[in-house]
């Protein structure tokens, strides 16, 4: 068995809202590109595996034409129908197992400009009751959410729309987001489109086009690849009920269960000391104080304060999404990846302009579902 | 190498038919669960973590395992989704072997399941090509004829199994009674498990030779039928089997591994370089998992074997391709009696995918028949007789071109 | 089925989708055919050549940017004889779809078969050529079928 595994080698596509490319090719220039950095063939990888959805790509088995654009012809292959977070946690543990010293990763979809993000959503909705009903989906669960967190601890429609304008600011100067606003402020914020109010179209991430690709070795083999290995250190994902209604939206107690196992693992007695940055998967602006709440990084209701503060922005105690998070580029399915990516540049000093000075340890965030039913959470160490 | 892992329960929902208006979707995976709870003493707070997985576009709920997560208990648990077409089950039981041999659980479900009266399944599949059979409009193609797209597609709803089954047949020297007569084994094989979908005591290969011929060699009595049903195993480390006292009914994953290929017979906008029916895919990954399982001769040290043969010309093909007959070998194992129940290398005893086909849960049932064969605890007189050392599973899906295998044994591979 | 359960009607709409396709391959090849030529890629490094040709090679996973011609007569491999529509009716006229090995390339071409009396007597490994439409207009129907030799 393998007792450590690290992050040698990551890249990610300049995430767009329309690819001039199509998928097939998106993925085989960015896994050519990052087996070029590294200095690697297809040969180097033991096994890959994928992260796609059937629905979100439009075609049964999805992956059929996308594993040859990987080097994956001939050669060992699996998908997780789940954000990319979660097959890299498979690769991971297939690491772990001993079986394998070195696995290719790959989020990719082209939630831009292929189709529309809430019809696919709604296709995840229980189709005897919630879906023909129509309240419940992904967007009116994180209203009901910010709602609720904005009424309990006075957090205004401002503070939110600063929180916005944090994520936004980082994602401007993160060459590879989709959402480039330079004019963003306060007002234009608070003066765009209501969806699902107190949602309003700034707060909802950017659906683009993208992929992202990671190679996770072995403690044996990593040397060979990188002097820079970042460290999974901890892992945790703790599915929630189903029934919006049954669960507590607030506490996201099934979160704080996952960050729980991932700290326990990493020997991380206090999160919000010993950790240094945050990359948290929000579908929505709204969800980041919950979630990083959750996840025990403030101190719960502290939105208003960590606002206030600065504290989650770059030059703070405690950085949230230096990279602009997916409110900067969600290609669903890599979206959670994408974060491992970015936690992997803050650890490696290579996050350019949106760097976090001697960031060593990281946590990382996916969630699936409505509401964030499902969230993995990854620590991860240089 | 990870630690040792086995498989202590297979559980079923029942028997799996076409039809089940009376439920929906988490609701036929619930009974499996409880059936596979049951067969130990474990309860749902035993259950470390869960993979689970079907073909969502099948039934049209995207990633119903989060819909599904109370009603097999992973609520409050980690549940992980693996989808990979037709290997879509076995891809999940690989996925919850890893999760044990890693070390970072102990007890671990594996379920799949499909309810495929839910949702159109010639759409489902259509699904695959769909984007490519849109883009070759593009490109002007003949629709004067009913001959332009079909000529290009090939074999109609047999797809390119047809143009498969009649390269293997050439390459074997064998004729369509073969694949008759295969397919009659099977049917009459289901009739001997209370699970199976088409059961036909004493299914001739006259009867099938009556059915129709779809696009020759491939007639409809050599296709498989469309199913209802769940399957859920439960996966433990070798500490835990002791712990529990389950160290004698238990099957060991000695061996395993998935791997691809390109898409063949159906790749028309790329030109396809995979000989579907050679199947060098399938001949790599058995020789790594064989070498994994210590096994040297698998002719010799493999007593049963559970094969994924959505087409009964598989059924022939790809117990060669494993390594358990010569190449064109098949048709005369099969003539000689080798392939029965009682014969020396029982062939599917279970019926195999042609008798039942729940999609996302059938690779996973050949795991688990393979598992039950190892256990001694098939049901229904499909249980075979001879002494089982070890057993091979296999799956195919995409198109032609993925493949999962496991060898399964009585005893654990020393580490 | 009991009183408490009903069936519901739902879609799974495939049309909402604006699918990208990458067109290099096909592209070539109706170029090819308005000519009467069969056009494909083959890979520098491992030769492998392709047709329809992508740009880059699934072996070697590298581009590929030389387009070669190649010969218009070939190996028949797989084929299959339609004897029955979806539903199971007889057809009238039964057709043969094939799969061809064209000299000289790697992959495999797909069309329909031509040139036989009885399909039972056509056999797996018989010599086929390409047979184009008279008047060509760069487009797939322009590769009319495959005849035997």
């Amino acid at each position: 068995m393998n007792e450590r595994v690290a992050i040698v080698g990551y890249k990610q596509t300049k995430h767009t809202v329309d690819s001039p490319v199509a998928r097939e090719r998106m993925i085989y220039e960015l896994v050519k590109s990052l087996y070029h950095d590294m200095g690697i063939t297809k040969d180097d990888i033991d096994t890959f595996v994928l992260a796609s959805n059937d629905f979100t790509d439009g075609r049964t088995i999805s992956e059929v034409f996308m594993v040859p654009r990987i080097g994956a012809y001939m050669k060992d292959e699996t998908k997780v129908e789940a954000d990319g977070l979660n097959a890299a946690l498979y690769a991971y543990l297939r690491i772990l197992s001993g079986l394998y010293n070195t696995a290719l990763v790959i989020g990719f979809s082209m939630a831009g400009s292929e189709f529309r993000v809430p019809l696919t959503q709604a296709y995840t909705m229980d189709p005897a009751y919630e879906r023909p009903r129509g309240l419940i989906n992904f967007y009116s669960t994180a209203a009901l959410q910010a709602g609720a967190y904005m009424k309990k601890y006075r957090f205004s429609d401002e503070d939110l729309a600063q929180l916005t304008l944090k994520n936004i600011r980082n994602a401007n100067n993160n060459p590879f987001a989709a959402r480039k606003e330079p004019d963003a402020s306060v007002d234009t914020i608070l003066g765009s489109r209501p969806l699902y109010l107190p949602l309003r179209q700034a707060h909802v991430s950017t659906y683009a086009d993208g992929a992202c690709a990671v190679v996770l070795s072995s403690k044996k083999t990593a040397k060979k690849f990188t002097d820079k290995p970042v460290w999974i250190d901890g892992v945790g994902h703790v599915m929630d009920t189903y029934y919006v209604g049954d669960r507590d939206l607030l506490a996201m107690n099934h979160l704080t269960a996952a960050a729980k196992k991932a700290y326990k693992m990493a020997g991380i007695k206090n999160p919000k000391k010993e950790i240094d940055l945050a990359e948290i998967h929000t579908n929505f602006a709204s969800e980041e104080p919950v979630l990083a709440e959750a996840m025990g990084l403030f101190k719960p209701g502290s939105g208003k304060d960590v606002v206030k503060n600065g504290e989650s922005a770059i030059t703070g105690a405690l950085p949230v999404n230096p990279s602009g998070g997916p409110l900067g580029a969600n290609p669903i399915n890599a979206t959670g990846l994408i974060r491992l990516a970015e936690a992997s540049a803050q650890l490696r000093k290579e996050a350019g302009q949106n760097q976090i000075k001697g960031a060593k340890t990281a946590v990382v965030h996916a969630q699936d579902g409505p509401g964030a039913q499902l969230n993995t959470v990854f620590i991860v160490r240089r | 190498m990870g630690r040792n892992v086995a498989i202590i329960s297979v559980g079923y929902n029942g028997r799996f038919i076409s039809k089940r208006p009376d439920i929906n979707i988490p609701e036929l995976i619930q009974p499996a669960v409880n059936n596979a709870l049951s067969k130990t003493k474990l309860k749902p707070e035993h259950i470390d973590a869960y993979v689970v997985g079907n073909m969502h576009t099948f039934e049209g709920v995207n990633q119903p395992h989060l819909w599904a997560s109370d009603h097999f208990n992973g609520s409050g648990k980690p549940v992980m989704r693996i989808a990979t077409g037709g290997t879509t089950g076995a891809s999940v039981y690989q996925a919850a072997y890893y999760h044990v041999a890693s070390g970072m659980y102990d007890v671990v479900m594996a379920i799949g399941w499909e309810k495929q009266d839910e949702g159109d399944s010639q759409v489902g599949l259509m699904g695959i090509l769909l984007p490519e059979a849109f883009s070759l409009f593009h490109f002007g193609p003949d629709t004067t004829s009913d001959r332009g797209i079909a000529g290009l597609g090939g074999g109609g709803s047999t797809g390119g199994a047809a143009f498969q089954a009649m390269s293997y047949l050439t390459r074997a020297n064998a004729g369509i009674e073969h694949i008759d007569r295969v397919a009659a084994l099977m049917r009459s094989n289901a009739a001997k498990n209370p699970y199976a979908h088409l059961q036909q005591p004493g299914c001739t290969e006259a009867d099938i030779a009556g059915t129709p011929i779809i696009s020759y060699p491939l007639r409809f009595g050599h296709t498989c039928p469309t199913s209802c049903g769940a399957i859920a195993m439960i996966l433990v480390s070798e500490e835990k089997a002791k712990k529990f006292g389950l160290t004698d009914r238990v099957a060991w994953v000695k061996g395993l591994g998935s791997g691809t290929s390109d898409a063949t017979t159906g790749n028309l906008i790329e030109g396809q370089i995979t000989d579907p029916a050679e199947q060098q895919i399938c001949k790599i990954t058995a020789k790594k998992v064989y070498s994994m399982a210590g096994i040297k001769d698998p002719r010799k040290d493999i007593q049963v074997a559970e094969v994924y043969s959505g087409f009964s010309h598989q059924d022939l093909m790809w117990p060669e391709r494993l390594g358990l007959f010569d190449e064109g070998m098949a048709p005369k194992m099969l003539d000689k009696g080798v392939y029965a129940i009682d014969g020396e290398l029982p062939i599917n005893p279970s019926g195999g995918v042609t008798s039942t086909n729940a999609i996302g849960a059938s690779a996973m049932v050949r795991v688990g028949e393979a598992a039950l064969q190892v256990m001694g605890l098939a049901e229904g007189g499909h249980q075979v007789q001879r002494k089982i050392e070890n057993a091979v599973a296999h799956g195919w899906g995409g198109l032609f071109q993925f493949v999962t295998i496991t060898v399964l044994g009585k005893t654990p591979v020393k580490k | 089925m009991t009183e408490e359960t009903r069936i519901i009607e739902s879609t799974w709409d495939l049309t909402a989708y604006q699918f990208k396709i990458e067109a290099d391959a096909l592209n070539l090849f109706v170029k090819g055919l308005k000519d009467k030529k069969i056009l494909g890629r083959k890979c520098r490094v491992c030769g492998t050549v392709y047709v329809p040709g992508p740009t880059y090679c699934r072996k070697c996973l590298v581009d590929i940017d030389q387009v070669v011609e190649v010969s218009q007569e070939g190996r028949l491999d797989a084929f299959t004889v339609s004897l029955a529509d979806v539903r199971g009716k007889p057809v009238e006229n039964p057709f043969i779809s094939c799969t061809v090995k064209l000299d000289g390339t790697d992959s495999f071409l797909m069309g329909v078969l031509e040139g036989w009396t009885d399909w039972r007597s056509v056999k797996e490994g018989m010599r086929v050529k390409v047979v184009f439409k008279d008047v060509t207009q760069g487009a797939l129907a322009d590769l009319s079928h495959f005849q035997l030799i």
